[in-house]
């Protein structure tokens, strides 16, 4: 398998002299096409840091990204949302729909925005829904339904556009335990089906384990790494609480 | 403690408070230098013969009702205010302190805030008021100074009224944050997911507005059986037709639709599609309405309809009315006429940015359809206020021209004497004592008579049919000498005609056409080969209900009955104030305006006239200018702040749009677009509401255009104004462009 995404000694600072904080220290890892990698660690491990710097949305300090042959960290400021446009697909914590669009205007937004030919919007945004089971749903504003449903429009949102790396920021975080399974089975279907790579970030183990392999990060650098090989996914799960209560901070899932 | 937190809060949030600033110290100059005319240590240098007293007492209570306005402009930044601070307020209540503390903290933060408003405005104030005593010294046509003077009797009524203002809305605010729930100020900033319902108001309106339609078809029948004629020429009959035909017509409409909604609701939901199309036929018809009841007061004047000015009056209400429904309705219905458009046309609804671009419109609409519509409205009145200042006082001004010709002028009408030897014969000795006794000088004095052509006419009374009076060739070029014309002639049996400034060429042609020819008690007469003659000579000069004087031969006039005697002087110096304020009431005492034999006698003053006229002039100027300014202002601020109270929710969304890849020039151009709608739209709406009345009011007021302003000196006029609204539109959108992309990136 090739690589997708690739990361060279990442490391990013806050502050200035004398008041440094070292949000990455130095990272480096790859992800293979259709991958699904889980990054997780504590609170302040540099984890979101790390996703805003492959998102294109946050500069590193030093060290490379490169998504494909293209090394994002050498993009034009300018040239940047194209670049997110064209390649990344979003999901976060707290949906991000617009109130004032329907579900189905507001997956059509992401192809509109990427210049997609009008007639082909309206099939595309049903054939999605239709894979995402939010069909009957796709008339109504996100005030009217549930944050399943928000945050699997938000899913679809992503991945009509065929990103090339779909980034994933907490997607259970506002989510009740039903609804993160479900988004979390329709996730790992995108994965396996359309052979999407996903990167998601998350602190909740059980989250992760829909991933293939993990990254564990502790004070800015990679602690350790995690595969699912061919581990069933409870099997997995308890794996990564081991992780997780070596680390520190995990125990308290477990207890 | 409190004290320190006060004072940090409003150092802190300065910024916050920075529109509430701008607008309070808007109003406090405009409030300011408005009413310093009125001061009473007030004194402009205008000359001995003008009473600026005059207009202080009539400005203070046009300034004073105006201002109450400002009262609703400070109650909506103080809300703009709380909604901004609701989560400050939240944060405070959950560590514990009382709701009554907070809304002191709050009060006394605003109150700062207002008095530093206070001291800026006046300081402004007393710049303004300098404009407002050029534009005063101007209208008396004085040179004027620059001069500062901060009058204590204003600035005490000025901090007294803002202060007022300031306890009332604050008192409202402490009672507003006690009554307010902790979880919902918490999440008032996180209000992105609003109801997008479309609230009631507009069935108020239809309701309110299906009332007059009643009155006005049943005003259109009665008027149409009391007073149709099918002589009457085509577009009178069309007009008695539209009154009747179109009310009921729209009537009509609305019974049907009501019909049909209620069989619907039974049936579906579709309540707000339902209304939709009720309100496109009212629109429809209310257009129609519209041109029906302008035609009324327009066609009376040219047809001479016999019905009175009140019949005029309640087809202007009605015009009014219609026009009001006009701009709500089109208001309402303008994001239905977005989101159809939208529905239907795929291409641009899919095309970059434009899905987030309409949600952003119609959701705005939705919910704002109310506040839109008050603002179109009010924006409307403002800019009719702005062009109808300069016309009217141009009107008033340009009619003093015309009848203050002579220093003094006295008159006297035999309207209402039925015996020839009642007739008034008088020379009016008691002036002539009087100007001496005081040594006034004259430079031309003439006492003359007018004369009936046929002494028959005498008992003629009808209102329609009043004889002209005519007067002798001496007479009439003693008048033109004294007023700087040359002398004219005429053949022992020849006539000529003097017009009013006001009538119309056309009139005194198709006269002179139908006149070529006279029968007198003194002969026959002929036109002459000049008959036409319209200098202004004041008004007092014509018979009454006649725009025209006939111009006779001296011995023609001495075999007819003199029925009118006239005295018009010109003094070499100006006739001061006391003095003519003082021969009046002398005048009057001896020459009672209705005297029991039937004569009535009159004075006018040069100085008088001019006194009252400019001195009401510059009242209605000055007061629909500050009318005009401060509805403006009160507009713009709304459209403004509507904009900026929603910052919150429009960052959140933008930052949507920017996690979706939409490259930050694209962001600007949606601001730049989203703006312009929204300050576009109602602006659009009034100009063109505007547009219409104006036109109408010139429409029907343009004889005295053309006799007293001038169409160059009006589109002028017109032309400034434009220009006033422009900057001043510019300077708001710019700066809430400003502060709009400031809060969204």
């Amino acid at each position: 398998m090739n690589t997708i995404l690739k990361l060279e000694h990442i490391q990013k600072y806050y502050g200035n002299e004398g008041n440094i904080t070292k949000a990455i220290k130095d990272i480096s890892f790859s992800v293979k096409y259709g991958e699904f990698l889980g990054i997780m660690g504590a609170s302040g491990s540099g984890k979101t840091t790390l996703l805003n710097c492959i998102s294109t949305v946050d500069t590193v300090s030093a060290g490379h990204i490169f998504l494909e042959d293209t090394d994002i960290t050498e993009i034009k400021p300018n040239a940047l949302a194209r670049f997110r446009r064209e390649n990344l697909g979003f999901i976060f914590q707290d949906f991000n729909l617009l109130d004032t669009l329907t579900i189905s205007e507001n997956i059509a937004l992401a192809l509109a925005i990427g210049h997609t030919p009008a007639r082909k919007v309206e099939p595309l945004v049903s054939d999605m829904a239709e894979k995402l089971n939010i069909s009957d749903i796709l008339n109504k504003y996100p005030y009217q339904v549930s944050g399943g449903q928000k945050q699997r429009c938000a899913c679809a949102r992503a991945i009509i556009s065929n990103p090339k790396l779909l980034l994933a920021d907490e997607p259970t975080g506002a989510l009740d335990s039903h609804s993160s399974q479900m988004l979390l089975s329709t996730l790992q279907s995108i994965n396996e089906q359309l052979n999407t790579t996903i990167l998601m970030v998350t602190h909740d183990a059980f989250t992760a384990s829909y991933a293939n392999r993990i990254l564990f990060l502790k004070d800015g650098e990679i602690f350790t790494e995690l595969c699912k090989g061919n581990d069933s996914r409870a099997a997995f799960f308890h794996k990564i609480l081991h992780v997780l209560t070596i680390i520190g901070g995990g125990q308290s899932h477990v207890c | 403690m409190y004290a320190k937190l006060i004072f940090r809060n409003a150092k802190r949030s300065v910024k916050d408070y920075l529109i509430y600033i701008m607008t309070m110290t808007i109003c406090v100059t405009l409030f300011y230098s408005f009413l310093s005319i009125s001061s009473s240590y007030y004194n402009p240098d205008i000359g001995s013969e003008y009473d600026v007293t005059l207009l202080s007492d009539g400005l203070k209570t046009a300034v004073c009702m105006i201002t109450l306005l400002l009262l609703f402009l400070i109650r909506f930044v103080n809300n703009y205010m709380l909604r901004r601070k609701k989560k400050e307020f939240a944060v405070q209540s959950v560590m514990g302190m009382e709701p009554k503390t907070i809304g002191r903290i709050f009060f006394a933060e605003t109150a700062m805030m207002g008095i530093l408003s206070i001291i800026i405005g006046i300081f402004l104030g007393v710049l303004c008021s300098q404009c407002m005593t050029a534009m005063l010294l101007t209208a008396f046509g004085r040179n004027y100074e620059l001069s500062w003077t901060l009058f204590p009797d204003t600035v005490l009524l000025t901090v007294c009224f803002f202060m007022l203002s300031f306890f009332i809305v604050g008192i409202w605010n402490i009672h507003t944050i006690q009554k307010a729930k902790i979880i919902d100020m918490l999440s008032a900033d996180k209000e992105n997911e609003p109801e997008l319902t479309q609230s009631r108001w507009i069935l108020v309106i239809v309701m309110f507005f299906e009332f007059f339609t009643v009155w006005m078809l049943i005003t259109g029948t009665e008027k149409a059986w009391f007073y149709y004629d099918s002589r009457f020429a085509f577009p009178v009959r069309m007009m008695f037709l539209g009154n009747i035909v179109f009310p009921a017509a729209m009537l009509l409409w609305s019974v049907f639709r009501l019909t049909l909604f209620c069989r619907k609701t039974a049936r579906s939901k579709k309540n707000k599609y339902s209304m939709h199309t009720l309100l496109n036929g009212l629109l429809a018809c209310s257009a129609l309405n519209i041109f029906a009841a302008a035609s009324v007061p327009a066609l009376t004047g040219r047809y001479h309809l016999s019905w009175g000015a009140g019949t005029v009056r309640q087809y202007l209400l009605f015009l009014l009315v219609h026009l009001i429904f006009l701009i709500c309705a089109l208001i309402y219905l303008f994001g239905t006429f977005l989101a159809s458009w939208k529905e239907k046309s795929p291409e641009h609804r899919y095309k970059g940015e434009n899905l987030f671009f309409f949600g952003q419109i119609i959701s705005r609409l939705d919910t704002a359809s109310k506040s839109m519509t008050i603002i179109c409205v009010t924006l409307t009145l403002a800019i009719f206020l702005f062009a109808a200042a300069p016309v009217l006082t141009g009107w008033s001004s340009g009619y003093l021209d015309m009848r203050s010709v002579y220093d003094v002028q006295i008159f006297s009408r035999y309207n209402n004497v039925y015996e020839e030897e009642n007739l008034p014969q008088d020379n009016y000795q008691a002036i002539t004592d009087f100007l001496r006794e005081h040594h006034i000088e004259t430079s031309y004095d003439c006492t003359f008579s007018l004369y009936l052509p046929d002494r028959n006419d005498f008992h003629n009374r009808g209102k329609y049919t009043f004889p002209i009076a005519a007067i002798s060739l001496s007479d009439y070029n003693a008048i033109r000498e004294m007023l700087g014309y040359e002398p004219i002639s005429l053949a022992d049996n020849e006539f000529a005609t003097q017009w009013k400034t006001v009538a119309a060429k056309e009139e005194a042609e198709k006269f002179l056409a139908e006149h070529a020819g006279i029968m007198t008690d003194g002969g026959a007469l002929t036109l002459s080969r000049h008959p036409y003659y319209n200098e202004a000579m004041g008004v007092t000069i014509y018979n009454s209900y006649t725009d025209v004087l006939y111009i006779f031969p001296d011995n023609v006039c001495r075999k007819l009955l003199p029925v009118i005697r006239n005295r018009y002087i010109i003094t070499t110096e100006k006739i001061t104030y006391e003095h003519a304020a003082e021969l009046e009431r002398l005048f009057t005492e001896k020459y009672p305006e209705q005297t029991e034999e039937g004569a009535a006698y009159g004075v006018r003053f040069r100085t008088l006239q001019v006194n009252s006229t400019k001195a009401n002039n510059f009242i209605l100027q000055a007061s629909m200018l500050y009318g005009a300014v401060v509805l403006m202002v009160i507009c713009l601020t709304m459209l403004s702040l509507q904009q900026l109270s929603d910052a919150g929710q429009y960052k959140y969304r933008f930052s949507v749009l920017r996690n979706l890849g939409v490259e930050e020039q694209r962001i600007e151009k949606l601001i730049r677009k989203q703006l312009s709608i929204w300050f576009g739209v109602p602006i659009a709406v009034a100009v063109a509401a505007a547009a219409i009345v104006i036109a109408y009011f010139i429409q029907t007021i343009s004889a005295e255009i053309s006799a007293y302003i001038g169409y160059t000196a009006l589109l002028l006029q017109l032309g400034a104004t434009a220009g006033i609204l422009t900057v001043l539109l510019i300077c708001y959108f710019l700066s809430t462009w400003i502060l709009f992309r400031h809060s969204v990136t």
